[in-house]
Formats: structure tokens, sequence, C-alpha cells
């Protein structure tokens, strides 16, 4: 028999590395020939979107478009260390290195531009589009690459750093404050139980994710998409068989991902409530968005069958041994 | 040794290889054409997906003697003079690439579907992706890129009509 029910999961996720261990995100920001600029960070791409989220967060900071912004990353000869992609860190971490970075460059420059164009004080300039000059009197202007053929011999090169605020929790009383900031997230499926053969079928999801504010929603969204399909086969199908520290079923075919055919169109909502100790609000959402998928799906498993399982994956042999003993035990 | 000879995207080659040799090898090892990749070298992921005489194949199930004489086409093959094919288009636009590894398979079968069948529904689409696994993206926007890129080629067509 075919039965239907429906799940929610909910979570809360601290980012970062966390319980008072140093989280250290540095970048550095450079005056380029031609009036370019560069973003040398140690934030690494693995798909997820650092490098298109760094060089946002620095065109933002410093009001210019994003095709005049060279970013460098990945390469430790060239740049100071930016901590790990992971932790969920590198969009609310090294995001605010970026923009640190970012407004020390423009002060530098502004010094700069203070002496280039005689004037008493830096008050009242404003960088914008590769120059800078006064909002009073804007006939006062000077361009980035005016300065940088200036500066040419001196390097104009900046570095902004930022530590995460997070508090050791105190080993007997369990008191601290061990992450910050955290993100929320709830999802909800429906599914479909085969009682006949243990399958379990996704219907419907929807997914709502806050993420303080989406520096590129269709990343976000990505994001989003990836991390239900990871849950999806951690919940369903991935199973690793660990014999003495090895795994047994090294294979795709005996260690199962989800295919396009086991996902299904999730309605992604993206929930902006700006962090105020974040780069422009943005917190990072990388493993948090796999998170509540698992439990939404065992509820929804919970309340089609009246079975709760409580070891992952949910094989079709597991589910139907479950089914067989809550019957057994409801016949006694 | 034996020679074969066979058409890659539209070039010609004649080529020496081993007689054990897989076509993916001739195509990474010895040819250079490393945008089809090896995930799992046993039919299981699609990583290596090539379109072979209209047809996508796994490229490491397919031994090298066995391509003699046929017409391949490989992820390399889908630019024309500088210009991204529709489907890769299709998916910049859609953001549907994260690490990317699964993408030159995914685009390529995504190919073969629509030279195929020009005008997939979205089960469709997702049935001719299944042969291709993705870690990252939970294949969703792999689909609106299919759908963006048949939009696309429609449009092309038309032009190609308008320009007669
Ligand atoms: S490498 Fe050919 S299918 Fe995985
Ligand atoms: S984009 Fe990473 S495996 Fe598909």
């Amino acid at each position: 028999m075919k039965k239907r029910g429906v799940g929610l999961g909910v979570s809360f996720y601290g980012t970062g590395y966390g319980n008072g261990f140093p989280d250290v995100s540095n970048a550095e920001v450079q005056l380029l020939e031609g009036g370019k600029v560069g973003i040398f960070v140690g934030a690494t791409e693995v798909g997820q979107g650092a490098k298109t989220a760094m060089i946002q967060i620095g065109a933002e900071a410093l009001n210019m478009d994003h095709k005049d912004i060279v970013l460098v990353s990945e390469d430790t000869s060239q740049m100071m260390d930016s901590g790990t992609a992971a932790a969920t860190r590198q969009t609310y971490n090294t995001g605010n290195a970026v923009k640190i970075a970012c407004e020390n460059f423009n002060k530098r420059l502004f010094d700069l531009a203070k002496v280039e164009l005689g004037l008493n004080s830096t008050a009242g300039l404003v960088a914008q589009d590769g120059d800078i000059y006064l909002g009073i009197f804007p006939q006062k202007r000077i361009s980035y690459k005016d300065l940088s053929e200036k500066y040419k011999d001196d390097i104009i090169r900046v570095v902004g750093s930022f530590t995460a605020q997070t508090v050791k929790m105190d080993d007997e009383t369990g008191q601290g404050a061990p992450y910050w900031p955290y993100t929320f997230n709830a999802c909800m499926v429906l599914v479909e139980v085969d009682t006949n053969t243990g399958r379990v079928e996704l219907l419907k999801a929807a997914f709502a994710q806050d993420v303080g504010r989406a520096v590129n929603p269709s990343l976000v969204k990505g994001q989003m998409d990836g991390g239900f399909a990871m849950s999806l086969g951690y919940t369903l199908f991935e199973d690793l068989a660990l014999e003495n520290g090895v795994m047994k079923n090294r294979k795709f075919s005996k260690y199962l991902l989800p295919t396009s055919m086991d996902m299904i169109d999730v309605e992604n909502i993206i929930i902006e409530d700006p962090e105020s100790t974040a780069p422009y609000g943005a917190k990072g959402i990388g493993e948090p968005v796999t998170i509540p998928i698992g439990p939404a799906i065992l509820n929804a498993i919970y309340d089609a069958s009246g079975v709760r399982i409580f070891n992952l994956p949910v094989t079709p042999e597991k589910l139907m041994k479950a089914l067989r003993e809550s019957e057994e035990s409801e016949a006694i | 040794m034996m020679e074969i000879q066979l058409i890659i995207n539209d070039i010609n080659y004649k080529v020496d290889i081993d007689v054990n040799m897989r076509l993916i090898d001739l195509l990474r090892d010895k040819l250079g054409l490393t945008g089809t990749k090896e995930g799992c070298g046993e039919g299981e992921c699609g990583a290596c997906t090539i379109i072979m005489d209209g047809e996508s194949v796994n490229s490491c199930l397919v031994m090298a003697f066995q391509a003699n004489g046929s017409n391949i086409i490989t992820i390399e093959g889908l630019e024309n003079n500088g210009e991204l094919d529709p489907i890769q288009r299709a998916y910049m636009e859609e953001g549907s690439v994260q690490c990317g590894f699964c993408i030159p398979g995914l685009i390529i079968s995504t190919k073969a579907l629509l030279d195929k069948h020009p005008n997939p529904t979205r089960e469709e689409i997702r049935e001719g992706m299944s042969g291709n696994l993705c870690r990252c993206t939970g294949y969703n926007k792999a689909i609106d890129a299919a759908q963006k890129a048949i939009e696309y080629l429609k449009e092309g067509q038309n032009d190609f009509k308008n320009s007669w």
C-alpha cells in the first residue's frame, strides 16, 4: 500500500570554528597598474561561490564595478591566510576581512588624494568607480589610474583582518557563547511510503533558509538545492560501509548517490534578516542547508507509516523490517 | 599497437593506440582533450560522457579501437568560433555549475538529449540526465539550464530561418 505523510525539520547552526578557537581571516587589497584593484585572499573556491561573493563584497565596499576588481586567491605565496573553506565561515569571516581591507584601502587612498589634490583634510572625499573626489567640489578629483602611475614604485597594498567573536564553553558549567552568528532554517516534505517494498519517494518539498543577506541569491539557491540533494542521499541511500576504518563499498554502484531522478524540484525560500556583525549582513549557509532535510524526511515517514527510524540511511530493507515489527507488536 | 582513424570535434585523426587502451585515455592522455573527466572508470558516474555517432556513451567503457571510424563530439567541440554553445551559455547563466567536475558530462548528456528530442518535458530532462552523478548541485539548476537551452535553440533556428 502507498501511504503519504508530511514532515517538518528545523535547525539552527553556529557558523565558524567556534568555541573560543581563534578564527582569523585576512585579506589584502592592492592598487594595480591601470587603476584596477586587486583583492588577495586565501578563500578557497570549491564551487560554493567564494570568489564571486568576495568580489561582490569588495565591489560594494570599494564602490566600484566588479569588472575593475581582480581577485587572486588560493596561492599561499601571494597572500595571507584566510582560514579553511570549511565550517560555513568564508562568507561571514573572510567576507568581513575583505570589507575591512577595502575600507582601509579607501582610507589610504584618501590620504594620498589629500596630498595630490592639495587639500587640508580627507573629510568629504568620496570613492566612486575608480575616482576619488571631493563631494562639495567634485572638480577636485583624481583617478585610481593616475594614483597607480604616481605611486608605481611604492606599492599601495593594505591588509584587513577579522577575528570572529566566540567564547569557549566552561568545562564545568557548560556556560559560554560557542558560536556567532547562527543561521536558522526549516524544511517541509511530502513523501510516499510503499509499504510493500519499503521504498520512500519524495513528492514535494519547501525549504526556507536564513542567510542574513543573500550576497548572490542564485548561488544561495544553488547551495540550497545541493544541500537538499546531499541530505536526501544521506537519509535514504548513502551507507558508508566502514570496516576497521576502510570503506568496503568504494564504488558508485555500491555507494548510492541521488541521481536527477531521485531529486525533486524544491521550493527554496531565502529569508533575509541582516546580521549586524556580518559583511552587509551576510551569513554562510554551506553546512546548515544539509541539516533539516533528514529530520523532515524521517518525520514524514513516521507520519505516513507510523514507524520511527533512528538509524540512517532508511533503506527499503530497513524500513520493511521496521514496518513488520510494528505490525507484529500491534498484533500482540 | 594499431592505427585507427576517427573524427573528433570535426577534426580527422589518425592515431596509434595500444589495443587495450580505453577511449577516455585516448582522448585525455593522448590527444589532450581533458575536458572529459574520469570519475569512476566503471560506467556509473557519467563524468566521461561523450557523443559517439550520435549516441551518448561513457568513454571509460569504450575501447579506443572500437572508436575506429567513428564520429565523436566531446565538450571541447561544443564551442563554435569562440562562441559558447547555447547549452553551455544556459548552464552559465542559470548558475548550474558548482565544483564543475560533472559538468562536461552533464552538458554532453543535455546535448545528446536535445539533439534527439528538441522539446522534452522537465521529467524527460531528469531522465536524460540520470546517468550523470553530481555531488554538488542537486541537478535542478542543470534542468533549468536545459529548459533555457531549448528556448535558445528554438530562437537560433528562427534566426537561421529569418536570415534566409
Ligand atoms: S568515468 Fe566513465 S562513467 Fe564514471
Ligand atoms: S558541480 Fe560538483 S559534481 Fe556536479
